[in-house]
């Protein structure tokens, strides 16, 4: 997630958007259908073009005529993709197939925009702000998005034990911060 | 992908403000003319117990009352989460099973300080066969009341929903039919006002997927 998709950033502009704020909608908007198709493409192996773009669209709808069920006290995302899932299941049960959208929504990706995810991640990246940015960034590429010690090393011009040291520094102070209650 | 970004300008166009609480507003809106309804439906057909002014009087009364009013408020707390995409049925489950558990109790305090002779008219009176069916009616316009809100919300589980939408409906028409009734057994109140909440919840649940779709 980069930081204009972040579920703070995403909230501001649903907040705004729901006081009648024009530009923030349009903003929200534009955000969420790049989500979407990030979403809905990892889930549709076999899904034409035509027909994840009739997905996006379904769900931007969805979500502007269902706006009021958003309760301003919780997640953004955990709201937004309950309404990408759904649509992605209905979608499945219209063609007869819902097979098919039961073995494709496993639980790692059923779980990933859980309110619960949401706020552990949030929580996460609360603590990272607290460490230098390099180790940060590392912690983030390695341990969050999942990438290899060597792909992150060559990204950065570092050299592998150099990440590897800064990851194990990053995660040293992490646990420290939490044992001492911050 | 041109299309896309019309919707866009289309929605943005679109855009109103949304009041806090919406979604509260919406159910009180949809909810309390519907119970309105099926109140001055029973005045106008069955009218008030006849022995009214007694009846107040009865702690049975009140008890009966109460496990109607408190199964339509948890099962309208519930449904109200459900309406969200991403609320859960939270302790619907537990709750409703307390208070049946409760009224169970009662019941059989009922009955064991009552004399043996009376039991037939506790348990099965003189209404049992047409009450769970007027206590179905009854509920008829509440559940047509949920089902409005609920088509403006974006419920993801449509059986449970419509279930517990139904049980709402059921247990509010049974607090309206309960006005008329002159049952005083709580076994009766346990077994066939239970029945007729639980015949409006099956209703929710077959019709659930088909009419809160969205």
């Amino acid at each position: 997630m980069t930081s204009t998709h972040s579920e703070e950033a995403l909230k501001a502009l649903m907040l705004l958007s729901l006081d009648g704020d024009e530009a923030a909608y349009r903003r929200l908007l534009n955000a969420v259908r790049v989500l979407l198709v990030g979403y809905y493409s990892r889930r549709m192996a076999a899904a034409t073009k035509a027909d994840m773009e009739d997905l996006v669209q379904e769900t931007l709808l969805a979500l502007h005529s269902r706006r009021e069920t958003y309760d301003r006290e919780r997640p953004f995302t955990a709201w937004f993709f309950s309404i990408a899932r759904y649509k992605l299941i209905d979608h499945h049960r219209g063609r007869g197939s819902r097979m098919m959208a039961e073995t494709e929504l496993g639980e790692d990706f059923e779980s990933e925009y859980s309110e619960a995810a949401v706020t552990a991640r949030m929580d996460v990246e609360r603590l990272l702000e607290g460490l230098p940015a390099k180790q940060r960034e590392l912690i983030r590429q390695v341990k969050l998005e999942g990438q290899s010690v060597a792909d992150t090393a060559s990204r950065t011009g570092q050299s592998e034990s150099a990440v590897k040291v800064g990851i194990h520094r990053g995660l040293k102070a992490l646990a420290e911060k939490l044992r001492g209650g911050k | 992908m041109r299309k896309t970004d019309d919707i866009i300008d289309s929605l943005v166009g679109e855009l109103k403000p949304v009041p806090r609480h919406a979604l509260a507003r919406r159910f009180a809106a949809g909810v309390l003319p519907a119970l309105a309804v099926s109140l001055v439906l029973m005045l106008a057909t069955l009218g008030l117990r006849i022995d009214m002014a007694e009846a107040l009087m009865l702690p049975v009364f009140w008890i009966k009352s109460a496990y109607n009013a408190l199964l339509a408020i948890a099962a309208f707390l519930a449904a109200y989460h459900l309406a969200r995409p991403d609320g859960s049925r939270g302790r619907f489950f537990q709750f409703a099973a307390a208070i049946v558990a409760t009224m169970a109790v009662v019941a059989a305090i009922q009955l064991t300080i009552s004399p043996a002779e009376t039991y037939r008219t506790l348990i099965v009176g003189s209404s049992a066969l047409h009450c769970p069916l007027l206590i179905f009616l009854f509920a008829l316009p509440v559940f047509a009341g949920n089902v409005w809100v609920l088509r403006h919300g974006a419920p993801t589980d449509l059986r449970l929903t419509g279930f517990i939408a139904g049980i709402a409906a059921g247990a509010a028409g049974a607090w309206v039919y309960s006005w008329f009734c002159t049952e005083n057994g709580m076994p009766f109140v346990l077994i066939w006002y239970s029945l007729g909440i639980l015949m409006t919840g099956i209703l929710g649940s077959l019709l659930g997927p088909r009419l809160l779709r969205w």
